[in-house]
């Protein structure tokens, strides 16, 4: 259906995209309204706006007020912002038997690279499911979706069995190593994600895989000059999704990383709060605090691919 | 585009034209690089002699070969190295999960028979009441192994495993210090020999004398012997153990430990196959029984719901933040995805601390220190769960809907608006059927994830509160994952993990069912469309 | 295009039999990589040992001495204390475990069941330590480990808002009352308990004093897992008497843990009945306190359990020497108690050391409440009870139902899952 529209992807930081823009004539900007007409139309937004929003935010303020005082579990901050002090940050980066530092690098480093991998993974399925004709191609699909959905903490004894076998073969690759945990991962990387580059993928018209071809290239050159870049966006938006979901991963990761300065941040940070006797709740909270950061930056950065890219392939 | 006029042929040719000499050098030095790592591997795994395993990596790497020095399987080239992780870190994960269920592994029968005859022998090893201290030094002769122990009166005595203490001539004996360090015939060995074998000096028993009551003696750091008395003797001939203090004889029955007839039990058992038992027992368990069909009624009604609710959230916050007239809407949208980017066990916890009845933010702050019970009332812990999870969850449903609306090509809504249908109209019509073909299989996969969702659910409320009458200790917020993982682990029988694979797969079979059925469901739809 | 893919084939193979051979050349000769953990040709050994932070922390020098004397390399892995029992059980009869482990006293029932552990023979030794350590250590007649750390819980109180010790249950209920009503507190006393599986472990002093145990005892003083005494006439009174806290208010299921810590550190009760883990907390918040024994409730005194840390050896080491070393020479031996007590806040096990811990007036108080406490029990059969136990309480405390018939139903059941 929108095989000839031009794929919009920008988000809505420019002009409005409407098609007046986009057939040539003047963009329509709006006179100013007269309030009760705003109301009606625009004022009602914000309000839900607000109230959505304040019910959104408010566990991380609590989070971050929870931070900035030090003494106390998560029940008790109850007044917001009581006291303020960068302790608990301080206590947080010179803790030397927990590494907070290393487990950030180690989580960015893991999440980045799996990210990448899967979408690189991804993308070279999607494009065959895409562009290519062969038995078993719907069940294949299907089939991808549903595998992910075994309930991995369970299999939790197989995935240990697993990892010690490769030990024995490939120790720098096995138990106790970022590579592994990445390489687990990675076995998660066709799946829904999949199907939506594949959605993504059918938007991008045959046709221009045939004009490079009869120009003399070959499908791999096809594919990683050209098609790639036409599906920039949803590469983005399955990068992102993927370093979300990496980053919050606990429970493989707490049982494939043993060494103090190999733990990702989930792992670590849950220690501080899973040993009853000793639990630190409030250098805790500094840490999520931190541990929320780099995934909100990189989300803003990538927010105008994510926008126009997640499903606009999908509706044909 | 161009019209071409191009015959198929020429298309062909065209086609199968050789790649660059560059892309041919770059697939042949990453292809002998897998190669390599395989041949690596494979060379370990022939001395480790793990044929299964070898045979397997050399299938697959011949195949990886084939497909990509053929010319044509295209697909199979696109399909390949996602599909090895997927095989080997998922699909080998779920076959090896399936094997787990068919034994009984677990508590109790944590390894092989033969490690745990070892280990019911050593634990049963007690030291002979009033028996010396010998001090010993590990010597070696020519019947192998033995000790060169000095009793606590001065005198030396030598004995191997097959050999009892025998008392030496004082003159054939080094001492130092009143302890005996080397003999004649005999090799003392020093502590880079003793390091090296370790275990075989650690399971030296030398027989006290003739007697077999008198017992052994044995050291652990080859400095000092105890006299120990084997109370448990394993017999191999017959395949039993038997208890030397009260004559109780325990043999194998086919379970996996030793036992007797009347249903004494020696409590280190062995990992056996055990068929389909763990598959059968929620089928002939009557306690757990009871409490399955109100948990798998929860976990469907937790799942659809926490989809349902925070879709349509999702939903009508994209249309709330469409319009291009607002111009804070970024701000807005920022705000909203907030909650996704916090990682979701770290959110969990929070939630755990707002809501606590006494303490918690919300009761305080909110509700003016009320108590109200959120997570210990069986629906009040139901709706915190399902607010929790929706918060959790509406972003990512907002970013889809956000995505979709933008797709949905404006003539469609513009026709329909001349034909004289109002918004609500318009988006009951059309928008709403196009974004559910969408969003359909997200909404899936959202549904399968949820219906497993451990983590939320355990970290709020343990399975939440407890409910009364059943005797199995099952809460009300309980899915049936957490129901799996208390029965399995915490059930007060050990953790049984041979049940818990065979619960997992059962759960597992019973998500992909109900999905594959709404995905052709949608396919359906699609068509339709 | 045949030529094309023959030479394909041909270079891919030439390439990669190059690079095997390269890195063939780098890898040992067929000596399978199990057995080269055994012993290190240049040094005296290796040792694994497993701990958790606090114990790794006050342990570095007396296992540098270690290293020193014996040429042993010892590596330390830290582990999250809860993890290390289970993670011990999967990994050790794959040859990959430890070779010493850190553990709590009640996981040798379970690891002996999975012949997991070796019995630790000390000799004359076990003379040397405070009975209840080896008491806790002992299972089926077998020392399973050195004991290094004694623990209890005790009456903390806030002499601030209460200067003398309770003489009684009432008593100390009725001072905590008056502080309420006189404004000085909020809360009569404090003991942290989970909102849906209580704390069994925090309440068991108030049970004992009903005349509670769990199990019967055998002659040696272990516990006979065929003996249930939970559904006993004893146990049954401090089922009703736990109704009664519960409905006035005394026992609160929301006050956790650390909420209950926070709260006395910030002077909101006079009493709390806590470990000597959460002292440091309140030292911090300038309480000033006294630890005495627990008043109790019934008839008879309410002696708490005693939990004890020791080092184990794994059954699978492939060390056992130098683990056996390592255990009967170091760890037994003065200088690492005492270090490992100066570490943390627990007694140490050692009698030497604990004599000399002795000087240290919260030690000394925290020792005389756990002096006529027993140990934990450690058999398999405890498992069967925790779960249930706790929600029972809680049911009992949120007033769900008949004390007297939850309780007898929770006996029943924990009976039927022992009994198989």
């Amino acid at each position: 259906m929108t095989a000839d529209k031009p794929i919009s992807v920008l988000g809505l930081e420019g002009p409005p995209i409407d098609d007046s823009a986009a057939e040539g004539r003047p963009p329509h900007v709006a006179p100013k309204m007269p309030f009760r007409r705003w109301v009606r139309e625009l004022g009602w937004r914000h309000l839900v706006g607000i109230v959505v929003g304040l019910f959104a935010v408010f566990p991380l303020v609590y989070v971050l007020s929870a931070s900035f005082n030090p003494g106390g579990t998560l029940t008790g901050s109850n007044v917001l912002f009581r006291s303020f002090s960068l302790d608990n940050y301080v206590a947080l980066l010179n803790d030397p038997a927990r590494p907070y530092a290393a487990w950030y690098a180690n989580t960015m480093l893991i999440g980045l690279i799996t990210a990448a991998c899967t979408v690189f993974l991804g993308a070279l399925a999607a494009y065959s499911f895409s562009r290519m004709r062969f038995t078993g191609r719907r069940v294949g699909l299907l089939s991808l979706i549903l595998v992910q959905m075994f309930p991995q903490m369970l299999a939790v004894v197989a995935i240990y069995v697993l990892m010690r076998g490769i030990s024995e073969v490939f120790p720098a690759i096995g138990l106790d190593t970022q590579i592994g945990l990445i390489l687990i991962y990675l076995g998660g990387a066709l799946g829904v994600n999949t199907y939506l580059m594949y959605g993504f993928f059918n938007t991008v018209p045959a046709s221009i895989d045939e004009a490079a071809k009869i120009d003399g290239a070959g499908h791999a050159r096809i594919f990683f000059t050209i098609i790639l870049r036409l599906v920039a966006p949803i590469l983005a938006v399955i990068g992102l999704l993927s370093f979300i979901g990496t980053t919050s991963e606990f429970v493989i990761a707490s049982v494939i990383l043993q060494s103090p300065e190999k733990l990702t941040l989930a792992v670590g940070l849950y220690r501080f709060v899973s040993d009853e006797t000793n639990t630190n709740y409030p250098i805790f909270a500094a840490g999520a605090v931190l541990a929320a950061i780099p995934v909100m930056v990189l989300f803003l950065w990538l927010q105008k691919y994510i926008v126009g890219g997640l499903t606009a392939g999908a509706v044909k | 585009m161009t019209t071409s006029t191009v015959t198929p042929q020429r298309q062909r040719r065209a086609s199968a034209q050789l790649p660059s000499t560059r892309t041919l050098l770059l697939k042949i030095a990453m292809l002998a690089i897998v190669d390599a790592a395989a041949v690596f591997a494979m060379t370990l795994l022939f001395f480790q002699e793990n044929w299964l395993v070898l045979g397997i990596a050399a299938a697959v790497t011949l195949l990886v070969n084939w497909i990509y020095l053929s010319p044509g399987v295209l697909p199979a080239k696109y399909l390949t190295p996602g599909l090895i992780f997927l095989g080997v870190f998922q699909v080998f994960v779920i076959l090896y999960t399936l094997y787990i269920a068919f034994t009984n592994y677990g508590d109790g029968h944590n390894s092989t028979k033969d490690d745990a005859i070892a280990a019911i022998v050593l634990q049963n090893t007690e030291r002979v009441e009033g028996s010396p201290v010998y001090q010993v030094q590990v010597v070696e002769g020519l019947g192998g192994l033995g000790l060169l122990a000095t009793s606590p009166d001065g005198e030396a005595l030598v004995g191997t495993a097959e050999e009892p203490l025998a008392p030496l001539d004082p003159a054939a004996v080094t001492f130092d210090g009143g302890r005996a360090t080397a003999a004649e015939g005999w090799t003392s060995l020093g502590l880079q020999d003793i390091l090296q074998r370790q275990q075989a000096i650690a399971d030296l028993q030398v027989p006290l004398s003739d007697e077999l009551e008198d017992g052994f003696l044995r050291t652990s750091n080859a400095v000092q012997g105890f006299v120990f008395q084997s109370v448990f003797v394993y017999d191999e001939a017959a395949d039993t153990m038997t208890d030397t203090t009260t004559g109780i004889v325990y043999s194998d029955l086919g379970n996996g430990q030793f036992e007797t007839e009347d249903g004494q039990v020696l409590g280190t058992g062995w990992q056996i196959l055990v068929g389909f038992e763990n598959f059968l027992y929620p089928f002939e368990n009557p306690r757990y029984g009871e409490a399955l069909g109100a948990v798998a009624l929860w976990t469907f009604a937790f799942a659809i719901l926490s989809v349902a609710l925070s879709f349509v959230l999702g939903l009508f916050l994209a249309i709330t933040f469409n319009d291009d007239r607002m111009r804070s809407r970024k701000a807005y949208r920022l705000v909203m995805i907030l909650p996704y980017a916090f990682p979701s066990f770290l959110a969990a916890l929070v939630w755990l601390g707002l809501l606590n009845a006494q303490f918690g933010f919300v009761n305080e702050a909110l509700f003016g220190s009320a108590d109200i019970p959120w997570l210990t009332d069986p629906w009040l812990a139901k709706l915190s769960v399902l607010i929790v999870n929706v918060w959790l969850g509406f972003p990512y449903m907002f970013l889809i809907c956000l995505g979709a609306l933008q797709s949905i090509p404006e003539e469609l809504t513009e026709a329909a608006t001349v034909d004289g249908a109002n918004g609500w109209q318009v988006f009951q019509g059309i928008k709403f059927p196009l974004l559910l073909v969408s969003t359909a299989p997200l909404l899936i996969s959202s549904f399968a994830f949820n219906f497993n969702n451990f983590n939320t659910i355990y970290m709020l409320t343990t399975g939440g509160p407890r409910i009364s009458g059943l005797s199995e200790n099952v809460g009300h917020t309980d899915l049936l994952i957490t129901l799996v993982y208390k029965t399995a682990f915490e059930a007060g029988t050990g953790r049984d993990y041979g049940l818990a694979s065979a619960l997992a797969i059962l759960i597992f079979i019973v998500i992909a069912t109900i999905s594959a059925i709404a995905f052709r469901q949608t396919k359906a739809l699609e068509d339709l469309n | 295009m045949k030529h094309s893919s023959l030479m394909k084939v041909a270079g891919v193979g030439a390439l990669a039999l190059t690079l095997a051979a390269c890195s063939g050349g780098g890898t040992p000769a067929p000596a399978p990589s199990a057995s080269e953990t055994a012993a290190a040709p240049g040094g005296g050994g290796e040792l694994v040992i497993w701990m958790d932070q606090n114990r790794a922390d006050a342990l570095t020098d007396v296992i540098a001495t270690f290293e020193e004397e014996t040429g042993t390399t010892v590596e330390v892995v830290i582990k999250e204390f809860g993890s290390i029992r289970d993670d011990l059980t999967t990994q050790a009869p794959s040859g990959e475990g430890p070779d010493v482990v850190l553990g709590a006293h009640d996981w040798i029932g379970k690891l002996v069941q999975n012949g997991v552990v070796a019995p630790v023979e000390l000799g004359d030794a076990t003379a040397d330590f405070q009975e209840v350590s080896i008491e806790a250590m002992t299972y089926e007649g077998a020392v399973y480990g050195v004991p290094v750390s004694i623990e209890n819980i005790a009456l903390v109180r806030n002499t601030a808002l209460a200067p003398e010790a309770p003489a009684s249950w009432d008593d100390m209920v009725a001072t905590g009352q008056a502080a309420v009503a006189a404004g000085e507190a909020e809360f009569p006393f404090l003991i942290g308990i989970d909102p849906n599986t209580s704390d069994p472990y925090h309440l068991f002093p108030l049970q004992a004093s009903f005349g509670g145990p769990l199990f019967g005892q055998n002659e040696d003083g272990s516990y006979n897992a065929d003996d249930l005494q939970i559904g006993n006439e004893g146990n049954l009174e401090f089922a009703r008497a736990l109704g009664e806290w519960g409905a006035a208010g005394l026992i609160n299921p929301n006050i956790s843990g650390d909420i209950a810590k926070e709260q006395f550190a910030a002077g909101a009760s006079p009493y709390t009945i806590t470990g000597p883990w959460n002292l440091s907390a309140f030292q911090d918040a300038g309480i000033e306190y006294a630890i005495s024994e627990i008043p109790a409730p019934g008839s008879q005194p309410a002696t708490p359990f005693v939990g004890v840390q020791g080092f184990m050896q794994s059954a699978y080491s492939e060390n056992p020497i130098v683990a056996s070393q390592f255990l009967t020479e170091y760890v037994a031996s003065e200088e690492a108690q005492t270090a490992i007590f100066e570490g943390g806040q627990r007694a140490p096990a050692l009698t030497a050391s604990y004599e000399a811990a002795q000087s240290d007036p919260d030690v000394a108080a925290f020792g005389e409440v756990g002096a006529s406490g027993l140990p934990m029990p450690n058999i398999p059969a405890m498992d069967a009870v925790w779960g249930d136990w706790g929600t029972t309480q809680i049911q009992i405390i949120t007033g769900q139902g008949d004390p007297t018939q939850l309780w007898t139903d929770m006996a029943t059941k924990i009976q039927s899952t022992i009994g198989g």
